[in-house]
């Protein structure tokens, strides 16, 4: 079994320890590390620090030392991507922080997108976000989209007030596997409900899977409309995709 | 400017302690262990240590399983439905719950209470029959007006219908351009309103955009009869940790409207939402609510148990934490990386 020693990055070292509780995910983050070449630990760390220069600069290097694209993105991105959200989900960090890792992401994700789509790889998925019809409230939603992109999806916004045949009409033109519904109002919270009904009948409810969040919404109130999922906050979110895409298949 | 010509407050308190959107956490002090079952601890009106027991319904959420209780929405459950029961359960548990936190905002200096059940339910019916009862119950037990707050039309009258005439003016909180129809109902009740500055497809950005539509909301409200002074301005607090220039977003538009507008309109927000997604909210709060009073705000809706209104008045401005909470509020802390570094190394205590 790996120990923590197996990991050559100080930064990964210290924030596992520090940060990590649950015996599971202590385990499995040690495991994934340490069978990570350094340079993509090197990845990680600024990723986890939130230094866009610095994870656009050894993306850069990693591509041009001939690391495949998919190596920097599954273990540098994404495996600190992995860290921030424990550390958020744990209090440790807060809102600006997640952001400026969203941020660092992005940074590197920009190199990596082009090189996967020119090989054929798919983008991990497409996702439809919207806040529902008679709900103005964007700020929950675009955190929600900041996480989504930084994490590799292709998002296509709706914005707010967003009617059943608007979003209908957009996972029609993109076919995407996944759509996302907000609401931050316990009266416009039912509109997630109709725009699933309206899925049914409009013949496409297999079609897609379907996520809901927004201050109000309960993950008991997701289950009783019908959708598949439900994600707290924002990275919530993001994990809450990558388990809909999986379910997918 | 000469004191004493007006005899309005400098900060006209909306509490809003009485919200079923506030949660305690299990690991916290509030939550503890009385007669083998888990409970919200409070000190009554009378400065008694008490406890009300967290409710079956609750522990079946989601929020519970997580480690939070909704405190306020479990004591209005408690005496609504206990009541009734055979045998009767803790109904005047309940009753002293919300009664405290009456008295305790009342005490503080609060102007108004608000009362938001929103989250109670889902289902309107559950929502207009928990606001009906609260509203009659509290007034029951407060000589303060009652400021009815939904996002639903139905339940702020269920609300007001509830109000006695004889009683100080409500408010209804509140209306916006894509809800116009609350303003007639605030007429139709004689009450004053909270006008916010939501535009009619969407959230404004920037002052502009917040002044443009909360001038169209005072232009509505005046040709319906109001007077300026039954007008409460919300320019719309939006959360600093999302964007740092929120916060100038906000301030600028207070700036604006009380030029334009004069003395005797109100205004005011929900101020408690700036600090989302920060550590140490109360003195983030604290600051931009004296930021906003600077900027000619003369009222907030927000906790004045948690943020006496008289001490955010008298707030040292030179206290390093303050000062850090104003780089956050003005823009100067990009990411608001010195205050959570602040944080992290403990020299944001209060005592």
């Amino acid at each position: 079994m790996a120990a923590l020693s197996d990991i050559a990055n100080a930064v990964i070292r210290d924030e596992i320890e520090e940060f990590l509780e649950r015996p599971d995910e202590i385990e499995r983050n040690v495991a994934l590390f340490a069978r990570m070449r350094p340079e993509m630990q090197d990845i990680a760390a600024a990723l986890i620090e939130g230094d866009n220069h610095t994870v656009d600069a050894l993306t850069v290097k990693a591509l041009a030392d001939g690391t495949e694209a998919l190596e920097i993105m599954d273990d540098g991105l994404i495996a600190g991507m992995g860290i921030v959200g424990i550390k958020f989900r744990e209090n440790f960090i807060f809102v600006p922080e997640v952001l400026a890792c969203a941020r660092a992401m992005k940074a590197g994700m920009v190199h990596i997108e082009p090189i996967l789509s020119a090989s054929g790889v798919e983008p991990i998925g497409t996702v439809i976000m919207g806040t529902v019809k008679g709900d103005l409230h964007d700020i929950g939603k675009n955190l929600c989209i900041m996480m989504l992109s930084g994490a590799g999806f292709d998002v296509v916004d709706l914005g707010v007030d967003t009617s059943e045949d608007e979003f209908i009409a957009a996972l029609e033109e993109h076919g995407a596997p996944i759509m996302g519904m907000s609401a931050l109002l316990t009266t416009t919270m039912p509109n997630m409900g109709r725009t699933i009904e309206a899925l049914i009948d409009a013949d496409i409810r297999d079609d897609v899977m379907v996520m809901v969040g927004g201050a109000p919404v309960t993950e008991e109130f997701a289950d009783d409309m019908g959708a598949d999922g439900y994600g707290k906050d924002a990275l919530s979110c993001v994990a809450l995709a990558k388990k809909l895409m999986e379910e997918r298949g | 400017m000469t004191a004493g010509l007006s005899t309005r407050p400098a900060l006209t308190v909306i509490g809003e302690n009485i919200h079923c959107t506030r949660v305690a956490l299990r690991k916290g002090k509030r939550i503890a262990e009385r007669d083998g079952a888990e409970a919200i601890l409070y000190r009554s009106a009378d400065g008694e240590e008490r406890a009300l027991p967290v409710t079956e319904a609750a522990k079946r959420t989601k929020d519970y399983e997580e480690g939070r209780v909704k405190h306020v929405q479990v004591a209005i459950e408690t005496a609504m439905e206990t009541a009734a029961s055979d045998p009767p359960g803790d109904a005047a548990e309940g009753l002293r719950y919300i009664e405290a936190l009456v008295r305790h905002q009342e005490r503080a200096g609060a102007a108004f209470l608000d009362l938001n059940v929103d989250e109670i339910s889902p289902k309107l019916g559950v929502q207009t029959a928990a606001m009906a009862w609260l509203a009659g119950t509290v007034q029951g037990m407060t000589a303060l007006p009652l400021s009815i707050d939904s996002s639903s039309v139905d339940v702020i009258r269920a609300g007001l219908e509830a109000i006695a005439p004889a009683r100080a003016r409500a408010m209804l909180n509140s209306a916006s351009l894509e809800r116009l129809e609350a303003l007639d109902l605030a007429r139709a009740h004689d009450c004053r309103v909270v006008v916010t500055a939501a535009g009619e497809r969407g959230m404004p950005d920037g002052a502009e955009g917040r002044v443009a539509n909360a001038a169209r909301m005072v232009e509505e409200a005046l040709a319906r009869g109001f007077g300026l002074g039954d007008l409460y301005i919300d320019p719309l607090v939006f959360p600093i940790s999302v964007d740092s220039r929120y916060g100038r977003h906000c301030l600028d538009a207070i700036r604006a409207l009380r030029a334009r507008f004069g003395d005797d309109i109100h205004i005011t927000g929900g101020m408690s939402n700036v600090s989302f997604g920060l550590p140490a909210r109360t003195l983030l709060n604290e600051m931009f609510i004296l930021l906003a009073v600077d900027a000619g705000a003369d009222g907030a809706i927000m906790d004045p148990v948690a943020s006496p209104p008289e001490a955010i008045l008298a707030i040292d401005r030179t206290d390093p934490r303050y000062q850090l909470a104003e780089d956050v509020m003005l823009g100067r802390d990009e990411h608001c990386m010195a205050y959570i570094r602040a944080w992290r190394k403990g020299r944001l205590a209060t005592t």
